[in-house]
């Protein structure tokens, strides 16, 4: 597990659904390693724009570069000729419940790479016990709680080794306990694997938790952009009044 | 200005809803007429996606063997029981109108009926109620619940994984479930003229009749069909299962839309299958 992250550059992405502008303009510069928090509340865009940089939406205008590459021909490129590997860990989990928990973390490796099934069987393992979910290889998705389906997620998008981790809404539907679980797993992401980390939320103890730098999205442009741990000092009206909502639900 | 590479799934995209919120009737109509086109569109083009990403792997043919088992094997005792029935009431309606000329040929209205005709429309229903059914569930769930685009996030082509094993493990277990469905129906019908005293002919006559009257060709052209309708029931129902949006309530109206598409096409191409082999055979 050497992965070093990769540098995204987002300029001048937009989208709109049926006349609606979602995203107006976006504009953000995430450097190699760094775990970026984009924060808002629901409805500002914070998906649409993670969809976009995994390559699962298509902007009407802008573009998103990784290092030197162009997201639309990194997507172009075949699986084993990528630089490098971008995983999502979505906001439902999005593990395949036909299948167990150790062939959902394997499903990457045995599409595209020829491993033996003892190599699987290692890599697997070790991704589930950095996750604290050793042992469950072979139940299926459908018997486990959502947070041990959140760590499985995270598990598969560590199994393929990635230079970027996309995480939407990882706490989302947690208790407290499961939410700091979830917060330590990002930040061991950060100081293991030294991936590019771009979560999502509108879970401020988290995103100060994990954050390196926080984006504040507010009607689907950056309105701030902040060290970690000075969003509380914000001087944004939109920003404050979110902290002040947020510590108003604690 | 740089754009990225369009998603490959068909995203469900209505084309006339401008026109539908018009709400005027022939606004309605045209909204109807776009979506029918839309969806014949979505289905042809995954056809063609489908053949194209057919690869003999190893993934593919568990995957495929997997879908056989769901398709055929788990079909056969509803089959059988379809087509026992169905052949026992062909002889019993059939002897009651021959009653007044002969009934000695009974045996090649019932082979003629099920091989040609009643064995894959038959057979095709059946798994599109059955199978198509649960794939336009299952894609369509995995659709809601970002399954399929976390495969794309894993650079596995949706169509690859779901659609290819599918659309081989239906394309041949359709042939072999009618063949089956056959021999069961002659079957059915040769227990009803054993057993039923209004029927005046033997089972030996019976099956005489039938076998002066079936030929290779007669059985060729219900797997054509078969092996048609299977292609059918596949590319339906995993079109509207990768269309499908809005939730439980989507999955639901997907899987819905999936037969009714599935048995209306399967009639379709029936009759066209029927023109096309009385100018060929």
């Amino acid at each position: 597990m050497t992965a070093r992250g990769v540098a995204i550059r987002i300029s001048g992405l937009r989208k709109s659904y049926r006349g609606t502008d979602v995203l107006r303009g976006i504009d953000l510069q995430i450097e190699p390693g760094e775990t970026l928090v984009i924060v808002g509340g629901s409805g500002e865009g914070k998906s649409v724009l993670l969809r976009h940089l995994a390559g699962l939406e298509q902007p009407d205008a802008g573009a998103v570069r990784l290092d030197d590459l162009d997201l639309s021909e990194y997507l172009a490129m075949p699986p084993n000729r990528k630089p490098f590997r971008i995983a999502m860990v979505f906001q439902g989990a999005a593990l395949l419940n036909s299948l167990t928990v150790a062939e959902n973390v394997a499903l990457r490796l045995r599409e595209h790479e020829h491993r033996s099934e003892a190599e699987l069987s290692r890599t697997v393992s070790d991704c589930l016990a950095q996750v604290d979910m050793a042992g469950t290889e072979g139940q299926l998705p459908g018997d486990l709680s959502g947070g041990m389906r959140k760590r499985v997620a995270i598990a598969r998008a560590l199994a393929a080794d990635p230079q970027v981790v996309l995480h939407d809404e990882p706490t989302a539907d947690l208790d407290p306990i499961l939410t700091q679980q979830i917060g330590e797993l990002i930040n061991r992401i950060h100081d293991t694997h030294r991936a590019t980390q771009v979560v999502v939320t509108h879970n401020l103890a988290l995103a100060e938790e994990v954050g390196n730098r926080i984006a504040v999205l507010q009607r689907g442009r950056i309105v701030e952009l902040l060290p970690a741990d000075a969003l509380g000092h914000s001087t944004n009206p939109y920003t404050q009044a979110f902290v002040k909502a947020a510590s108003l639900r604690t | 200005m740089t754009r990225m590479e369009p998603s490959p799934d068909p995203t469900p995209r209505r084309p006339g809803e401008r026109i539908k919120a018009r709400r005027g009737v022939l606004g309605t109509i045209g909204y109807e007429v776009l979506d029918v086109l839309q969806i014949m569109g979505e289905a042809a083009s995954l056809f063609f996606a489908t053949l194209s990403g057919v690869r003999v792997t190893g993934r593919t043919r568990e995957r495929t063997m997997a879908q056989l088992v769901r398709v055929g094997v788990d079909t056969l005792p509803l089959a059988f029981l379809v087509s026992l029935f169905v052949g026992m009431v062909l002889v019993i309606q059939t002897a009651e109108q021959l009653e007044r000329y002969t009934q000695e040929i009974i045996g090649s209205i019932v082979g003629l009926a099920m091989t040609k005709e009643l064995g894959p429309v038959i057979m095709g229903f059946l798994v599109a109620g059955r199978v198509g059914s649960a794939v336009a569930a299952e894609i369509g769930s995995m659709r809601v619940y970002d399954e399929i685009n976390a495969l794309k996030t894993m650079d596995i082509d949706p169509v690859r994984f779901l659609a290819v094993p599918r659309f081989l493990a239906m394309t041949l277990a359709l042939p072999m479930l009618v063949l089956y469905a056959d021999v069961v129906g002659i079957t059915g019908g040769a227990i009803v003229v054993a057993l039923d005293p209004a029927i005046k002919i033997s089972v030996s006559q019976y099956l005489t009749n039938l076998n002066q009257w079936i030929n290779t060709t007669d059985v060729f052209v219900g797997l054509i069909k078969a092996t048609t309708f299977g292609m059918i029931v596949a590319v339906i129902s995993s079109a509207f299962g990768l269309r499908t949006a809005g939730g439980a309530e989507g999955v639901a109206r997907s899987t819905t839309a999936a037969v009714v598409w599935s048995f209306v096409l399967i009639i379709v191409f029936d009759y066209l299958i029927v023109r096309a082999t009385l100018v060929l055979l």
